[in-house]
């Protein structure tokens, strides 16, 4: 994570449409508590080490972490590196089925599934296909009516990646400037909680065109 | 300032035993009474959630030795805790356990928490009482169980937790209607929506019943509306025993022992009666001798320590002579919807808490369904909202679009009461922990009427929303909460405590937490084991 910063950053367009401009979450973290700073900032510094995930499991973890997140070019968030951390401190949620294994063999088992399914039709591993065939694999797990991919269920499979993908992405600054969301918000609080009501501190959205549930509206009324 | 502040500072104290700015005074800790091993003290309590924290503290309050032991840590809110969501993970029970039936049920974050104050850390602070037909709802409906006690036996303790909480909402209409010591809080626009909607589709709605104090209460500060009541409050404001009942059992000499993990219960086979239990502190295997052990490890863990706790005189674990141990442990039904608006909403700012309405909870004579389900506001932070995102199938771009529009959702949860079933339950799995020991193994399935009341429930709040003018709804299914396991009964052969929360067959073991609830309503459990351990201590110190 390599990524001279001038000015405020943004994960780059498309993807979340830069609706918040000027929004700048570190810039705030003057007003928040040590320990927070301290769990904040950590992710926006040099990533871990990867001490879980062998070099071709990083590869296939990226290539699926990429496509789960549309993180399609550099700057990106470290969502592998922050996976493998939490994977070599089995830091868990606390569960897992019974018809998985636990959650760091779960994602082994799952990276070398995918990469024997690219090698079985392609004759190449999974991080070696275009992101678009890579995508239809991802899509065939995601909406699987089998009752097992590889051994496992893939609806399960499918809430491993996007819980881990998520939970990464979703902890880090840059993409809470994507969704608009400020951060922590202790000792401050919030003053102006009403509807369409904002603190001095928050972006307006900039692009309300880009309203997501537009589409689905239209193909409704068609 | 009301009335109730002076009584409920006359029976605890813990409010004003903060410092000043509202903190935990560490004073407190370092002076804390401690006791030996050796030492039988006068009872042993297992977990220092709910359940365990108050009825240790009102023991000792009555000059009783107790000792309580907890899993997890000792927090500082001020150090330990922050005001993000992955950042909180520590908050969680993330020891393994294992999950199966046809709708298993995650636990950790959602459920389970670890640390003196238990899961009450990352509550959302909803406090309601259970309503009066909760308690016989076999005898009116043929469903679900009746308790061996009725709404009646519990009413004074409700009246005095919900003043030491202290809870703020408007007067309650529904149950048993009542008042609350604290006003409502000012509700911001994720709890106006819900008003808003509420009222176009004639659906009564209430502001609370909340445990976050609205105005100073002892040292406790107000809320500041921060909305990370999910990830400990580290303002102080929401009630969480750490503050509520803490400080007030160690000023009157209750030993707080944590990093202690409990392994067994121990039982001289000879008379019948537990001695102590075993746990693990710093690695090192130790044995705390006592002449009462309550267990107050909820619905996973207390069932988990009864059965790994077998002897050669109960060889299938204590209280379980009729196979009732980890039995009927329930879930509510807890789907959630968002509804997209023009507006922006921001649903995060403000706490999750902050409208009700309980005018489904009861059973309607004209649905198929029995029982019922009650409606209240959450508020998603970004990695939870992501979840809603992405159940909805959504990944890639088109995650990331979804995300985009996060200030322009409110949403709403519902609470299902899903019925007691015999074989959603608690055994042992092959799986062990780091001290060699059985993790527990939850199976879950949800039964014909279960299905019914979160259809039901999933139509209502969809409704509710497009009422109030949203251009989208869209759902999530989950499950929230756990009772039952080790449940209270009439007589062995259907539970695993009386009345008085004592063990069928080992007559000084008791159980004090939520796993004795036979029914759940479609209230949040936190006040009702709070008020069931407060009554329990009342029964110990009579005897």
């Amino acid at each position: 994570m390599t990524r001279a910063a001038p000015e405020p950053l943004h994960l780059p367009e498309p993807d979340g449409g830069r609706r918040y401009p000027g929004l700048d979450v570190m810039a705030l973290s003057r007003h928040w508590d040590d320990a927070t700073i301290a769990a904040v900032a950590g992710r926006m510094g040099m990533p871990p080490d990867i001490r879980f995930f062998t070099a071709g499991e990083v590869a296939t973890a990226s290539a699926l972490c990429d496509r789960l997140l549309a993180q399609d070019e550099d700057p990106r968030v470290p969502v592998v590196a922050f996976i493998d951390q939490r994977l070599t401190e089995k830091e868990t949620d606390g569960w897992h089925y019974d018809d998985m294994p636990p959650d760091d063999q779960a994602w082994r088992d799952s990276l070398a599934a995918l990469d024997e399914d690219a090698r079985r039709d392609h004759g190449v591993r999974f991080d070696e296909l275009a992101p678009s065939a890579q995508v239809e694999y991802l899509q065939a797990v995601q909406g699987s009516s089998e009752d097992a991919w590889h051994g496992m269920p893939p609806g399960r499979v499918w809430g491993l990646w996007t819980r881990y993908a998520c939970t990464a992405f979703y902890s880090h600054p840059w993409a809470w400037e994507e969704i608009g969301f400020t951060g922590p918000a202790y000792p401050r609080g919030y003053k102006n909680r009403g509807i369409d009501a904002r603190e001095p501190f928050e972006v307006r959205d900039d692009r309300p065109d880009l309203d997501p549930t537009k589409a689905s509206r239209a193909r409704g009324a068609r | 300032m009301k009335g109730f502040h002076g009584q409920a500072r006359g029976r605890n104290e813990s409010a004003w035993l903060l410092t000043a700015s509202g903190g935990l005074d560490h004073r407190l800790r370092e002076g804390m009474r401690r006791f030996d091993d050796e030492e039988e003290v006068d009872v042993v309590v297992v977990g220092c959630g709910a359940g365990g924290s108050v009825l240790t503290q009102r023991l000792a309050r009555r000059g009783w030795r107790v000792v309580v032991l907890d899993a997890g840590p000792f927090w500082d809110p001020d150090t330990d805790w922050v005001s993000d969501e992955a950042g909180s993970h520590d908050l969680y029970w993330t020891e393994p356990r294992v999950i199966g039936g046809k709708n298993p049920v995650p636990l950790g974050s959602n459920n389970s928490g670890r640390g003196v104050g238990g899961s009450m850390i990352h509550f959302a602070g909803y406090t309601p009482r259970f309503h009066p037909s909760d308690f016989s709802t076999w005898s009116n409906d043929g469903v679900g169980a009746d308790w061996p006690i009725s709404y009646e036996d519990l009413r004074p303790y409700y009246e005095h937790i919900e003043a030491e909480l202290p809870v703020a909402g408007e007067d309650w209409p529904w149950g048993d209607p009542h008042t609350y010591p604290q006003s409502p809080h000012e509700v911001s626009a994720n709890g106006q929506v819900f008003q808003l909607g509420a009222a176009a589709c004639g659906i009564q709605t209430r502001v609370g019943p909340v445990a976050i104090s609205n105005g100073r209460f002892g040292h406790r500060p107000h809320c500041i509306y921060r909305g990370f009541c999910l990830q400990g409050c580290k303002v102080n404001a929401k009630a969480s025993p750490l503050v509520t009942h803490v400080p007030d059992a160690l000023a009157h000499g209750a030993e707080i022992r944590a990093d202690s993990m409990v392994t067994r219960v121990e039982v001289d086979d000879r008379t019948g009666e537990a001695t102590g239990v075993h746990y693990v502190r710093r690695g090192v295997a130790r044995f705390q001798r006592a002449r009462i052990v309550a267990v107050a490890g909820y619905s996973i863990e207390t069932p988990r320590l009864l059965l790994n706790s077998a002897t050669a005189r109960f060889p299938n674990g204590l209280g379980n002579d009729h196979d009732q141990v980890g039995r009927y442990v329930m879930v509510q039904g807890a789907p959630q919807t968002a509804g997209r608006f023009e507006t922006e909403i921001r649903m995060w700012k403000g706490p999750p808490p902050e409208v009700s309405s309980e005018q489904s909870y009861e059973t309607d004579p004209s649905a198929a369904y029995k029982r019922g389900f009650s409606i209240q506001n959450v508020a998603p932070q970004p990695i939870t909202w992501a979840e809603h995102i992405s159940a909805q199938g959504y990944f890639g771009a088109d995650l990331r679009r979804y995300m985009s529009d996060y200030p322009h959702w409110a949403c709403l949860g519902a609470l299902c009461e899903f019925l007691p079933l015999p074989d959603n339950r608690v055994t042992l799995a092959d799986e062990k922990d780091r001290n060699g020991l059985p993790v527990a193994h939850f199976t879950y399935s949800m039964g014909e009427n279960d299905k019914q009341l979160m259809k039901a429930a999933r139509a209502t709040m969809e409704h509710i929303l497009q009422a109030a003018g949203a251009q989208e709804v869209i759902t999530i299914e989950r499950y929230a909460h756990l009772v039952g396991g080790a449940r209270m009964a009439a007589d062995a052969e259907h539970g695993v405590v009386d009345r008085t929360c004592r063990t069928f067959g080992v007559p000084n073991l008791y159980v004090t937490d939520g796993s004795i609830l036979p029914t759940q309503g479609s209230a949040n459990p936190a006040l009702t084991i709070m008020s069931l351990a407060a009554r329990a201590a009342d029964l110990l110190a009579g005897h």
